[in-house]
């Protein structure tokens, strides 16, 4: 089974390559148009609906510093599809290289037991999680400007800092009493 | 001025929504210069139809009139109400020949042989399909003009529209339709909606198609949104695979719009989980019906999003295929049954 490995390629001078996977193809578009205004860095977007990516484009794809999985949490389809693609990764991506992406929490007819399944799931991991908003053009700069921060750290453009060092100030825990009923 | 048609009028100015008024009074022309120039259509409905309540005084209008302003109304109008449609099968050597004339006097003379005191007005709209309005009677009423039954047919083709048709009324209505037409039987086609032009375009298949072919490069294009050399699709040939095989079951562009698809389940239970189910000899009935205001177009965006598996599944791929959404499905397999 062919993985997607982060350091199989060399990286290129002053641009960092995101990966976002996302079941709908909706939300990624307009963080991808957001994300190449970036100036003070080249920033190169791959989107995919799920991994594992076709083989014909392995000789152009660059070297994948952030692979995103936006997961929404209104569709149990697309939190399958994300745990799917998960198995298509190589571990090393887990050591800062991986960030998960979630949209709709706030959203009334969300299962609670979803977004702790997310949690649950990303905690394991030890990987980031952010919360966005992406009905809003609001919203929608301010989740490019997260990833973006932590997509400069994992390809390696700021000083003092590496993925891993930045992931375990970041990464998703679940409080202890997760499995107990809240009191809504 | 008798009061049924006082009735009708009031009715039917209620019905029309302002707008479309004055448009289609113009378009009736029997108003005087003058009567028209009295007409103020920014006042209140109520206003306007005692205004035209005593212009019909002054002209002596009847019934007749009045159904007539009926008709150019529905006629330009036709996407309200339920609409079903039915098809003439098994023609007779002569069928092709029937000219608009023949079909009109055949019609009447054969309906009005099978029903006393109907009412039947004919008109033959600019896209040579024929209108039919019929208010229905019997031995011991006059006709009926606050229901009448509207028909549509296209002269040279299979298909007939009807709406507002009552179960008693359509072995009579299907009757005088297969001798006039010269055709030996009558169906029900299995296909209803709201909008007749939807219903009609399904049928003459009168929607962009598009078939199955070796290079298609024009749709790939299409799903690019803008050329920016650093952002690009992972899975863009998957994507448009998928986009291709969704338009070929479903067909591009506009789509015509139906309201629901209703399928009548008469299959065994299957599930390998649940066994006093499934050791059941009856098979498990069920009715699954898809809703939707555009349900063609929501279905295409199911397959090419992915939601669907692609290629469609003969289930849904019927409903433009074969022209129906009412379907009843056994253990042999999709099929269509006779209502």
């Amino acid at each position: 089974m062919s993985l997607l490995k982060p350091f199989s390629k060399l990286p290129g001078l002053n641009t960092a390559s995101i990966l976002l996977v996302e079941s709908e193809e909706q939300f990624q578009q307009s963080l991808a148009d957001a994300l190449v205004e970036e100036t003070a860095v080249s920033v190169y977007v791959r989107l995919a609906k799920s991994l594992p990516l076709p083989k014909e484009n392995e000789e152009s794809r660059p070297r994948l510093d952030l692979v995103v999985f936006i997961i929404n949490l209104t569709s149990e389809l697309s939190f399958h599809s994300a745990v799917a693609s998960l198995k298509h990764l190589d571990p090393g991506y887990f050591l800062g290289k991986v960030c998960f992406m979630v949209t709709n929490a706030r959203t009334a007819s969300v299962p609670t037991e979803r977004l702790d399944a997310v949690r649950k799931l990303v905690a394991s991991l030890h990987c980031p999680l952010i919360f966005a908003e992406d009905q809003t053009p609001d919203g929608v700069t301010n989740a490019t400007e997260r990833l973006l921060t932590i997509l400069k750290v994992a390809a390696g453009l700021v000083p003092m800092a590496t993925a891993l060092y930045l992931s375990n100030l970041t990464r998703c825990t679940v409080p202890p009493d997760i499995d107990q009923p809240s009191f809504d | 001025m008798d009061d049924p048609m006082k009735r009708l009028l009031q009715r039917l100015i209620r019905r029309i929504p302002s707008q479309m008024l004055k448009i289609t009074l113009d378009k009736w022309g029997r108003l005087t210069a003058a009567q028209q120039r009295s007409m103020d259509f920014t006042q209140p409905k109520r206003v306007l139809t005692e205004k035209l309540l005593s212009i019909c005084e002054e002209n002596e209008w009847t019934v007749k009139h009045v159904t007539e302003l009926e008709m150019i109304y529905i006629m330009d109008n036709p996407n309200q109400g339920m609409w079903n449609a039915l098809q003439l099968m098994d023609p007779e050597d002569d069928s092709p020949s029937v000219n608009l004339m023949q079909f009109k006097e055949q019609f009447k003379s054969h309906l009005g042989e099978i029903v006393r005191h109907v009412s039947v007005k004919m008109k033959k709209h600019t896209d040579e399909a024929i209108w039919i309005r019929i208010a229905w009677g019997d031995g011991f009423s006059r006709s009926n003009h606050l229901k009448p039954t509207y028909v549509v047919h296209q002269l040279q083709t299979p298909y007939v529209f009807v709406t507002s048709l009552t179960s008693k009324q359509k072995p009579l209505l299907s009757q005088a339709l297969i001798l006039a037409t010269r055709y030996q039987n009558i169906k029900d086609a299995n296909l209803s909606g709201q909008k007749l032009t939807a219903i009609r375009d399904l049928l003459m298949r009168q929607y962009q198609q598009v078939f199955p072919n070796k290079y298609h490069s024009p749709l790939t294009e299409k799903t690019q949104t803008v050329l920016n050399t650093q952002i690009e699709r992972e899975q863009a040939e998957s994507a448009a695979n998928r986009c291709q095989m969704a338009c070929e079951a479903f067909g591009d562009g506009m789509l015509p719009q139906l309201q629901s698809a209703v399928y009548k389940l008469e299959t065994k239970f299957r599930d390998p989980a649940n066994k006093t189910m499934t050791e059941r000899e009856e098979p498990f009935r069920c009715v699954v019906k898809f809703a939707s205001t555009n349900l063609l177009e929501s279905l295409r965006q199911c397959a090419s999003s992915g939601v669907a598996s692609t290629p469609v599944t003969p289930l849904l791929s019927s409903i433009p295929l074969k022209g129906k959404n009412y379907f009843v499905v056994t253990d042999n397999g999709p099929g269509s049954s006779q209502k």
